[in-house]
């Protein structure tokens, strides 16, 4: 049997290898691309997943930290732990800080907790070198990213932490390292106004409460309870906005991810038309050079059918070949990138069906000059 | 039945174009080819020979008139087939001025590739290419591409391709234009002996008149008639 596209392929092997790695590259982008968007995503529940809580109870009518300012008294976790259904509860609050670092700042987000709770959203998993936090002030634990060493001594506020703890691979949804406080501290650093503040507010008669708010109570819930349940029965009692960790996960993805994967969807369609149009063109011209051969092919009476096959398996084949450079070329500078870039083979085996198809489009324009060839053109008059 | 006709035209006219652009071609043909016969075609440049070989290779269609190709009525006034190609494919052989082999096809896949297409069995095809390379000589030439070979030889592929499918009828167009005086009496000789042995027609145009004496007959193209000498 011969195979036309095979060997014509053979004939102009070098060129045909050097346009799928240029498209290779594209299609390696759009892996890079959809890399992004699930290392995103892989993110944004990094805290959801360590704090492992049943419920959030945030201020009434908000969405909670992960998409908008809470504010919420420290002392309802009391309240909830009277609640026959609550296994456990704990205060914690959220808070976007710049961490001086030589004369760099680092954007972190910093979560307090309590140390002596029963809820930690330091996951030991993570623990990379150090411990927890054992007193309840001037400790910190940092994520690796923000490449402190333990024993260093931060700058935060009117107050130097040491460095007791470094953890791996914790974020925020934002993609920005994670350092965990105690409560107090935590508190301290985003409610307290500075000396000044206070003494003229002491002054009026105004005395801070905001010290012990928090941003959100996270609980358990026992399992012989019904979660749903729960949750309904504590909206209707505490007059607070309370979700589930489903529902967490909801506010994120609409709240946190949903613009970035629209703009990330967009530059993949965009990438992969273009994709589309550099092998339909590459087809074309390569069907262009190979007229005076159709010409006599169609002359000579073989069937456009064969002669259509060799275009289109020729397009699939610098699909294909495309394709898997382009994951060679995703792998081999994913980890170069500043943020989290987590290729999957599903989103791989997408972008196969994707480029399969849209190869099958691009060999179009190079059929319809097979199709409408004069078999005459090449022997002349 | 079969019979002694492998071309049978009668009353065919052609021509291209309308209003200022019309040019009439070919008026009220009629005539009929033998198998075995070689041909010899000749008239001068822009008389239309290339346009009623095209027509009888059914590539290019009449405006009216009949064709028969062997016992088969092909044409009147219409296509009778929707699938030209195919006859092309089965019945016909065609050779032309350049050898237009596939540049990216080794000899062998060059000869073996209609033969493909007609369904015929690869073992089958190979055998017979390599049977007609061992005519023509270059038998030692299969896996090579047509870039490597010479003029000659490559124009002897280009023969062996149009025997590839046992053709009725091989239409020869200026096959001889592009070679030397030698080697263009061995290509001619070479067609009468395939008209005989093979007992297929062949039609040659040839604007050189030393390669008449080995023709069976010539037909020429005179004020857009079809005539016969000899
Ligand atoms: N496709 C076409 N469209 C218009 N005119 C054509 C076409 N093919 C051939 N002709 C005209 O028909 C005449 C015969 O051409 P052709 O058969 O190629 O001559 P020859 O082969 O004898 O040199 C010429 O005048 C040529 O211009
Ligand atoms: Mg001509």
């Amino acid at each position: 049997m011969i195979h036309l596209a095979k060997e014509d392929i053979r004939h102009t092997l070098g060129k045909f290898i050097v346009t799928a790695m240029g498209v290779g590259m594209l299609l390696g982008i759009v892996l890079i691309m959809m890399g992004v968007y699930r290392g995103m995503i892989a993110d944004a529940e990094v805290l959801l997943e360590d704090l492992d809580v049943d419920l959030w109870i945030v201020q009434e009518n908000t969405l909670g930290p992960f998409a908008e300012a809470s504010r919420i008294h420290e002392d309802l976790q009391y309240t909830l732990k009277g609640y026959d259904a609550i296994q456990k509860s704990e205060a914690i609050t959220f808070q976007s800080i710049q961490i001086p670092k030589g004369k760099e700042q680092i954007s972190a987000l910093a979560i307090g907790y309590d140390i002596y709770g029963e809820i930690s959203p330091i996951n030991p998993k993570r623990l990379l070198a150090g411990r927890v936090i054992k007193s309840e002030h001037y400790e910190i634990v940092v994520s690796d990213k923000t490449l402190f060493k333990l024993g260093d001594k931060i700058k935060l506020g009117r107050n130097f932490y040491k460095v007791v703890g470094i953890t791996h691979g914790s974020v925020s949804s934002g993609g920005d390292p994670l350092v965990y406080l105690s409560l107090k501290d935590a508190q301290e650093l985003q409610f307290t106004y500075t000396n000044k503040r206070v003494q003229t507010d002491r002054a009026r008669g105004i005395v801070n409460r905001d010290a012990h708010l928090v941003n959100a109570i996270v609980a358990t819930v026992k399992p012989i309870y019904s979660l749903e349940n729960v949750s309904k029965e504590l909206k209707k009692w505490l007059h607070k906005s309370v979700y589930t960790r489903e529902q967490q996960k909801a506010v994120l993805t609409k709240y946190v991810i949903e613009k970035a994967s629209k703009q990330i969807g967009l530059f993949t369609v965009i990438l992969v038309s273009v994709s589309t149009i550099i092998i339909a063109l590459i087809i074309y011209t390569m069907t262009l050079e190979k007229m005076k051969e159709i010409s006599i092919m169609k002359l000579i009476g073989l069937p456009n059918a064969t002669i259509v096959k060799m275009i289109v398996e020729e397009t699939l084949l610098l699909g294909v070949l495309a394709f898997i450079f382009g994951n060679i070329f995703s792998h081999l500078i994913y980890d170069k990138f500043p943020k989290h870039v987590l290729l999957e083979s599903s989103d791989a085996l997408s972008l196969f069906v994707v480029v399969v198809i849209a190869s099958i489009f691009a060999s179009f324009i190079g059929v319809k000059k097979v199709i409408n060839a004069d078999p005459t053109a090449a022997i002349g008059g | 039945m079969s019979t002694k006709q492998a071309i049978k035209v009668e009353n065919v006219n052609k021509s291209f174009g309308k209003g200022d652009a019309f040019v009439d071609v070919i008026k009220d043909a009629s005539f009929t080819i033998n198998k075995g016969e070689l041909v010899a075609l000749i008239a001068p440049s822009g008389a239309g020979k290339t346009t009623l070989l095209m027509m009888l290779g059914c590539v290019n269609e009449p405006n009216s008139g009949s064709m028969w190709l062997g016992d088969e009525q092909v044409y009147e006034n219409k296509w009778l087939t929707k699938e030209t190609r195919k006859i092309r494919r089965q019945k016909i052989g065609f050779i032309f001025q350049a050898h237009y082999l596939i540049p990216f096809l080794n000899i062998i896949d060059n000869l073996t590739l209609l033969p493909q297409a007609n369904e015929v069995k690869d073992k089958d095809s190979k055998a017979k290419a390599r049977e007609l390379l061992k005519y023509f000589g270059i038998a030692e030439k299969e896996e090579a591409m047509p870039s490597q070979l010479s003029g000659g030889q490559n124009q002897r592929v280009a023969i062996a391709r149009a025997l590839m499918n046992d053709p009725e009828i091989i239409l020869a167009d200026e096959p001889t234009a592009a070679l030397d005086m030698n080697r263009s009496i061995d290509v001619v000789k070479m067609l009468k002996k395939i008209a005989l042995e093979q007992d297929v027609a062949i039609v040659m145009v040839t604007h050189d008149d030393r390669m008449l004496e080995y023709c069976d007959r010539i037909m020429k193209i005179e004020n857009k008639k079809v005539v016969f000498e000899k």
